[in-house]
């Protein structure tokens, strides 16, 4: 059965992505991250020397500071940045810098669904900009289900308030050769099969959780795509002239 | 390190997209395959026991890049060469810093690292030039030779278990007086043989550092050590030449001519024409920029405009392509 979205859009379809890098000036990396409505605008700083009291120096530490776009932050604000935190930790190589902590300032700048997923996409691209060393990138969805059973990605504020339960996912990027006649032996990009992240909002049942994870895995292709074409060294100008002047 | 915040015109637009494609067509046949994203698997020939490098990891037997950057190899070492990162320091590098804290012995330096460099006061030479111990009158005037937020020539010696040090065991290196600093990202100053230059026509020096400090200073004259020692004797002052002063005296001494500052200043700005255009910083580029101010006439702060801009990368376009046709 399809559901009539509010917006027009099919079940499957993602919401217009934009993504900007180096947009801060003191920032060591920065990144805006916009999916329709919802933005958000990440800063990165370090690393920087030192490590916090209860931290492990002889790993580098990721310290994430939220936002919100008005107002203290609250419970959920909490959350989100212990969520993003774990899900940063995951994805830098943290024995490069012992002894050195990063901070990574997420900034709200408009909510409208989806807020978490826009926050680690966000931060992610930041962390590429600022040069620090990932094992690999991530890409953050959100599927929803709703009282009938049908699932939708990527949803509004206004539909995640009639949604039954809603879930996060984030998904490692798919590795790609540098060759291209490898990728064109292959026939089709090889996908990945990990999950990083995974945070459910809701009752849930486990049907419907594998069902999400088909559609955010499948989702998340183009999403990776898209973040590839945007932080390549090519993309930017920046990285055109640094890189013709090798 | 930001994008280009010009407010080009239609016209200007065009114009620096051709000059930027002419640019990207000169390079793109040696460089088509080397830039990587991270995560992107890096081919090796694994029979021949390459060794991976800054920027690459082993993944299930795969090389993959942890960067985003420009592969490069070097026999058998494969790295990732980064395009937008901080400061790596190597042993010998000219480095310009800004000295952050006077601690016991030491001063410590913001030179664009994840962590503070050290200036130790044994690795540096004493302002009167004698070659001596360092005694506990030294330490109690270390603020009289640097004091914060003075800028500070220096080489890197090395990394020790407290960090990165550094030293100053020649004239030439030291504090820095009379210019102007400015920071541009470290990946466009390249390693060279010499990086200091003297402008004779223009009598200024320019330092650049390799960790992206660039001082534009007026020229100083590097004094040897048998005239430093007589003068020594005939004025105490040498001893201490931060000492707050409102002679008139000490007043001429720091004056700049007008000339000269607004060559230091055209000199600046042809910098800064070049960390927006994200062109490599060399002395010739820097010269022919200067030239090319000059000889329009332009004003000083016009530099920084956009119609200049775009002319600097149309003139880099036709120097590149002029060398290309000659070699």
């Amino acid at each position: 059965m399809e559901t009539d979205r509010p917006d027009g859009r099919t079940p499957n379809q993602l919401r217009p992505l934009a993504c900007s890098c180096s947009i801060l000036h003191r920032a060591h990396g920065s990144a805006s991250w916009a999916q329709g409505e919802t933005k958000v605008l990440a800063a990165v700083y370090g690393p920087k020397a030192g490590t916090k009291k209860n931290e492990n120096p002889e790993k580098a530490s990721i310290e994430v500071i939220w936002k919100p776009k008005t107002g203290q932050i609250g419970k959920l604000e909490k959350e989100y940045e212990m969520i993003l935190k774990r899900t940063l930790e995951s994805i830098c190589i943290r024995t490069i810098y012992p002894n050195t902590t990063t901070s990574v300032i997420v900034q709200v700048v408009h909510d409208d669904g989806a807020l978490l997923p826009c926050a680690i996409n966000a931060a992610c691209t930041a962390l590429v900009d600022a040069g620090i060393p990932l094992k690999h990138l991530a890409v953050a969805i959100c599927c929803s289900v709703t009282d009938s059973g049908c699932i939708i990605l990527d949803p509004t504020k206004e539909e995640e308030e009639k949604m039954k339960a809603y879930i996060n996912l984030v998904f490692p990027n798919t590795i790609v050769s540098v060759l291209p006649e490898r990728s064109s032996q292959v026939g089709s990009e090889p996908m990945a099969h990990g999950i990083m992240t995974s945070v459910t909002q809701g009752a849930m049942s486990v049907d419907d959780y594998l069902h999400c994870l088909d559609r955010g895995r499948a989702a998340s292709a183009r999403l990776s795509e898209f973040v590839r074409k945007n932080i390549g060294p090519k993309s930017t100008w920046l990285g055109r002239m640094g890189f013709l002047c090798r | 390190m930001r994008e280009i915040q010009l407010p080009l015109s239609q016209t200007q637009k065009v114009r620096l997209q051709k000059a930027l494609e002419q640019l990207e067509s000169l390079s793109t046949k040696v460089n088509s395959d080397a830039s990587v994203i991270i995560a992107d698997s890096i081919h090796v020939n694994h029979e021949d026991g390459v060794l991976k490098g800054h920027g690459t990891a082993d993944l299930n037997g795969e090389v993959v890049a942890t960067l985003c950057g420009v592969v490069e190899r070097v026999n058998k070492l494969v790295y990732v060469r980064a395009l937008r990162s901080r400061y790596k320091p190597e042993v010998g590098d000219i480095v310009i810093g800004r000295v952050v804290e006077v601690a016991q012995k030491r001063w410590r330096l913001e030179i664009n690292y994840n962590q503070d460099a050290v200036l130790l006061l044994s690795s540096m030479n004493m302002p009167d030039g004698v070659q001596r111990r360092r005694t506990a009158v030294d330490e109690l005037n270390m603020r009289c030779i640097f004091e914060e937020n003075d800028v500070v020539c220096a080489e890197v010696r090395g990394f020790q278990h407290d960090g990165l040090h550094l030293q100053a065991r020649s004239r030439k290196y030291g504090k820095l007086n009379r210019g102007q600093l400015l920071t541009v990202p470290p990946y466009l100053v390249k390693r060279q043989k010499q990086h200091f230059h003297h402008l004779e026509e223009f009598g200024i020096d320019l330092i650049l550092g390799c960790n992206g400090f660039i001082w534009v200073g007026e020229h100083v004259e590097a004094k040897d050590d048998m005239i430093e020692d007589q003068v020594s004797q005939s004025d105490s002052q040498v001893l201490f030449p931060n000492k707050n002063c409102v002679s008139l005296e000490e007043q001429e001494k720091n004056y700049t001519i007008l000339e000269t500052r607004k060559y230091i200043s055209r000199a600046a700005n042809a910098v800064r024409v070049l960390s927006t255009l994200g062109f490599n910083i060399t002395l010739e580029i820097i010269k022919g920029i200067i030239d090319l101010s000059l000889s329009m006439n332009l004003d000083i702060h016009d530099m920084l405009g956009s119609e200049f801009c775009v002319l600097v990368a149309e003139k880099e376009a036709e120097r590149r392509s002029s060398m290309k046709k000659r070699r």
